[in-house]
């Protein structure tokens, strides 16, 4: 009965017609910079952020959520279409589902993604809906003990699992964490790095941070890549698939979302590792994997699911926990605390109406994009030939003005400046930027519990030992190190001797 | 041997993160550190900048020793022409208003990609600038100024 409540204050808040307005320019947006190739979530969520400020928090995050699961469609689209991923989890979409249009099924191949997507939307909200209550009377028993040592997890689980070299992936998080402490500290209100300036005693302005390192750095990263792009257009008589592609997409898509739903719930899990993981599934259980790569329909459908169902469950340890398991979480939680909402277990209980609203919003938003995504295929076709030229200057004075609105004053423009500096100096050494964003989020977090946790314990490291759950959570943590780094160490020396004979 | 370091991902990674972990520990010395129990301001920092520091070296360490991934070409026209169309808007939005900052910004950026023309960078100007106007200051209300008088 409590489940039914629940959605019933959910839906309430979601059908209201700004938040319904607000859901469809989201998931539009979201769908629009999905199949723009070199556009991410993140740099547009990062470009439209300061914009949701002086909306209502519910509103702002169902928009942005929005964008987030909108992109996951939008992306299979382009990898369809031009055999390009337009959003780096549809990587796999282009494998099968380019191959599928250019045997003449680009109609049916973008309704088996469209509904295969919906599919695992719909279950991944009702997933969301059944264990976040449960979840969040778990994060209930946590003290500063356990939440330092499941930041700890968190932070070593996403960046294992976000690409790129694992070592330097931790150092980014330290230097993200270190970021995330300039301005006043919390306990003495001592000013921390602020090297004088007035300006940095509230802190370094994170959308600055966000915008520097994905949106612009981005920029700089493509602009050179500027080519026209070879569409497949479909041909609309065959919009509709056949019975037996029909078949083919059922059990895919279902495996698909079990796996997505799982993998979505880890830290730094969620849309591209389950698609990656599903097309591997899809490709063993096939009685002939041999059609894998040349149009399979399973190869299609299980991954599309896979990733809208991982992209879902993603938000789960963000809302329970306040822990972010990707970049886009990181923003959503720094837009939580731009309302003065605290991340964590206490939303559900304070908010109820932002936690099931969003929750109810998703599936909405999931039932609009199917709508909106087949009919609009023309649009977004035209849409995947604008020249990158047109585009990037319009990111930038959107995102500017967006940098100027925060407060009404232009520092955090010069922030962003610095920061695409730097992030054009982590692209170049092939450091991945997400986990820096994580680390900045939960810098001040992890500070506190950890000094709270050794006020309590009157100095006594061993109090991370004492509490069962904190062992559990960091002894997870410390194997996925190990296992990471070891075969590292033996190749590294390997390498090492080859290169001395 | 200089020659074949250089543009080696691992290596130039591993020195700015150790220059940036010496700097952090180096900078949080003039806090108050207290004690364990007792945490002084002074004192995470330190840890942090600490164990950053010996990653760093640690990543260095691997570049120098394993043929790693070589570094990205890093486009040096675009990097200084986008960076520089922040700063001239931020530098003109106040004084000067909307109708100055974005074409300065427009015509800047647009100067880094190949498909420079000064019509595109006219007709982009004026399309952004109606854009702004009409979403941001209308829509939104956003005390951004048009013209600064």
């Amino acid at each position: 009965m409590e489940f039914l409540h629940n959605l019933d204050i959910g839906f309430e808040a979601a059908l209201s017609l700004t938040n319904l307005t607000f859901c469809f320019i989201g998931v539009l947006v979201g769908t629009a910079i999905g199949i723009l190739p070199g556009l991410g979530p993140l740099a547009t969520i990062a470009m439209l952020l300061p914009l949701t400020y002086a909306l209502e928090p519910v509103s702002g995050l169902i928009m942005i959520s929005g964008i987030y699961y909108g992109a996951q469609y939008g992306g299979s689209t382009t990898a369809i279409l031009v055999n390009l991923p337009g959003e780096s989890s549809a990587v796999v979409s282009c494998l099968d589902g380019h191959q599928m249009a250019r045997n003449g099924r680009a109609g049916s191949a973008l309704a088996i993604a469209a509904l295969g997507s919906f599919f695992a939307g719909t279950v991944a909200t009702l997933l969301i809906a059944a264990f976040s209550p449960v979840l969040a009377q778990v994060a209930f028993l946590f003290g500063p003990v356990e939440y330092f040592a499941m930041m700890v997890l968190g932070l070593t689980a996403a960046t294992l699992l976000a690409h790129g070299s694992f070592i330097k992936g931790v150092a980014m998080v330290l230097t993200g964490l270190i970021l995330g402490l300039v301005g006043a500290d919390v306990n003495s209100g001592t000013y921390r790095f602020t090297f004088g300036s007035f300006a940095l005693t509230e802190g370094i302005e994170f959308v600055a941070v966000a915008m520097g390192l994905f949106a612009f750095t981005d920029i700089v990263a493509n602009i050179r890549n500027d080519q026209a792009r070879d569409v497949t257009a479909p041909s609309f008589g065959n919009l509709w698939m056949t019975r037996k592609e029909f078949m083919q997409a059922a059990f895919p898509v279902v495996r698909g979302t079990a796996i997505g739903s799982v993998l979505g719930l880890l830290p730094g899990g969620g849309a591209m590792i389950s698609s990656f993981a599903s097309y591997a599934v899809e490709k063993r259980v096939s009685k002939r994997p041999e059609e894998f790569g040349h149009g399979a329909v399973a190869g299609l459908a299980g991954p599309e699911a896979a990733n809208n169902a991982g992209a879902q469950t993603s938000f789960i340890p963000m809302l329970t926990l306040g822990i972010p398991s990707n970049g886009v979480m990181a923003l959503m939680i720094g837009a939580l605390m731009v309302h003065n909402i605290a991340p964590g277990p206490y939303v559900m209980v304070s908010n109820p109406e932002i936690f099931w609203g969003l929750i109810a919003s998703m599936w909405i938003g999931n039932a609009m994009l199917v709508v909106l995504n087949l009919p609009l295929i023309p649009l977004w076709v035209r849409l995947i030939q604008v020249h990158y030229w047109i585009l990037y200057p319009i990111i930038l004075t959107v995102c500017c003005v967006g940098l100027f609105s925060i407060e009404n004053r232009v520092l955090p423009i010069y922030f962003a400046a610095g920061f695409t500096l730097l992030g054009c100096l982590f692209w170049r050494m092939r450091a991945e930027a997400a986990p820096l964003l994580l680390g900045f989020i939960l810098g001040p977090l992890m500070e506190e519990h950890f000094r709270r946790a050794l006020l309590l314990s009157n100095g006594d490291l061993a109090i991370f030992y004492r509490s069962p759950l904190s062992v559990a959570m960091l002894s997870i943590a410390a194997v996925m190190c190990l296992i990471v780094l070891l075969p590292q160490i033996r190749r590294g020396r390997k390498e090492a001797f080859v290169e001395e004979a | 041997m200089i020659s074949k370091l250089n543009g080696r991902a691992d290596v130039e990674a591993g020195i700015l993160f150790t220059l940036f972990g010496i700097l952090t520990a180096g900078l949080s010395l003039q806090y108050r550190l207290g004690s364990i129990a007792t945490m002084g301001p002074g004192m995470f920092p330190l840890i942090l900048g600490t164990i950053l520091a010996i990653l760093g070296l640690v990543i260095l360490t691997k570049g120098l020793l394993a043929r790693g991934e070589k570094s990205k070409s890093l486009p040096l026209g675009p990097v200084i022409m986008i960076t520089a169309s922040l700063l001239v808007f931020a530098f003109l939005v106040l004084p000067v208003g909307l109708v100055a900052a974005i074409p300065a910004q427009v015509v800047i950026a647009l100067w880094a990609s190949e498909h420079f023309t000064w019509k595109r960078a006219a007709a982009l100007s004026a399309g952004l600038l109606v854009f702004c106007y009409v979403v941001f200051v209308h829509f939104l209300g956003i005390a951004v100024p048009m013209i600064a008088v």
